[in-house]
């Protein structure tokens, strides 16, 4: 009886409580939406890239679906729970979006980093070419300054040479030109025949022109006051003419030189002695000089 | 037996009144705790600047906010807690979103001036 009562007492009670219960809870269903929302979630933890940036995130919206899926009576906290559910989803894949994307900066900083340095590189080899032009003007010039140091040498040179072969042809610079005088010596008195010997004095005057083809030579034969002046105009003509002819037959050309007498008319010395007839007898080979003025 | 059967009754009865408090969860207090989250969680949104770009998010967790507050005016506890904990989600979601953007935005100005340097490089004629 004490048992028997108790229990029935308690047993009306707890049908009471499970009545209350199932008030709460009877005709459930699946909240409308959730399959959405799981399917959104299942998307985001398919997704290759972004399944794993946002663990804890994605674990939160996993609990919420989890919760928004429970079948359930009152529509309210159905359609709330839902809705939660789906911000966690958006949530957790924008949160993955923005890890995936810092992830990604690693590569496109390589990139701009690569395009720097080639950029760096670029304007590196427009610097060095630069350079190398200017240094390739400067070697010109200086090549160009050492060329002209050595025109000057090479006609310093030649000047050097030529002052030599002036000297040893006894030539005078004159306003005329070089004036190589020819003495009598070369030809015996009343003759217009070079004598042998003479020839060693000639062959340095051929050799002479032969180096500086651009001279024109003027050969004039003089003589002394002896004899008519007709005779000697004629004579030094023949002098004149025999030196000519030594010369191209030296190999200078003809046409650089000509020949002419001038007889007794311009004499260097004095006629009245012996040694004053003997200078005034002779061939003056005229040289035409343009170097004479770079010679000073 | 009186003196017995009392103490299980009241056992029983309280029992019977914690199962209907856990069932149907309508005790009305505010929903103090969820409140203070969406608060916060709203006030993180706008510290980290959501609003310099459209949020439609933080604004219906601004709006939901408000609407939990006045359901705590109205005693309607239920109500409240629901508007606060999407409030809070809302803000959360804005957040999240605004960031993916930020970090967005600094990829493109890397590509952008990445780009600007190849173009430029191609446009320079390069070695005289």
């Amino acid at each position: 009886m004490k048992t028997s009562s108790h229990s029935f007492k308690l047993l009306a009670i707890a049908a009471a409580a499970a009545m209350m219960l199932s008030a709460c809870s009877s005709g459930p269903t699946r909240p409308e939406g959730a399959d959405e929302v799981r399917g959104k979630l299942t998307q985001l933890q398919s997704d290759a890239q972004l399944a794993t940036l946002a663990p804890v995130a994605i674990k939160e919206a996993e609990a919420a679906v989890v919760a928004a899926e429970e079948p359930r009576e009152d529509l309210e906290q159905g359609r709330h729970l839902v809705t939660i559910a789906d911000r966690k989803v958006d949530t957790a894949r924008a949160q993955a979006q923005a890890r995936l994307t810092e992830d990604q900066r690693k590569v496109l900083s390589a990139q701009r980093e690569g395009a720097r340095l080639e950029s760096r590189t670029r304007e590196a080899d427009i610097a060095r070419s630069d350079a190398n032009i200017a240094r390739a003007d400067a070697d010109l010039s200086r090549s160009q300054a050492e060329m002209a140091r050595m025109d000057t040498d090479a006609a310093k040179q030649k000047a050097a040479e030529l002052q030599r072969q002036i000297a040893e042809l006894n030539a005078k610079a004159t306003e005329r030109g070089l004036v190589v005088t020819l003495g009598d010596v070369l030809f015996a008195t009343g003759r217009s025949e070079l004598k042998g010997g003479s020839a060693s004095n000639l062959s340095k005057l051929a050799a002479f022109l032969k180096q500086y083809p651009d001279r024109t030579v003027l050969i004039e034969g003089h003589t002394d006051n002896v004899g008519s002046d007709a005779s000697n105009v004629s004579l030094s003509q023949r002098r004149a003419d025999s030196v000519k002819s030594y010369l191209v037959g030296q190999g200078v050309g003809a046409a650089r030189l000509t020949s002419s007498g001038m007889g007794e008319g311009s004499p260097t010395a004095g006629n009245e002695s012996a040694t004053g007839r003997q200078q005034n007898r002779r061939v003056e080979v005229v040289i035409s000089n343009p170097l004479v003025s770079t010679l000073r | 037996m009186t003196r017995t059967m009392q103490p299980i009754r009241r056992f029983a009865a309280s029992a019977g009144g914690l199962l209907l408090l856990a069932a149907c969860a309508s005790v009305p207090m505010p929903p103090t705790e969820a409140l203070k989250a969406a608060e916060q969680a709203i006030a993180s949104a706008e510290k980290a600047r959501v609003a310099d770009h459209a949020s439609p998010e933080l604004g219906e967790a601004r709006e939901k906010l408000t609407a939990a507050n006045a359901a705590v005016q109205k005693e309607d506890m239920v109500v409240a807690q629901r508007l606060a904990e999407q409030s809070r989600a809302d803000a959360e979601l804005a957040l999240a979103k605004s960031e993916a953007a930020k970090a967005k935005a600094v990829n493109d100005e890397m590509k952008t001036s990445t780009e600007a340097m190849k173009q430029e490089m191609q446009r320079n004629p390069g070695v005289k």
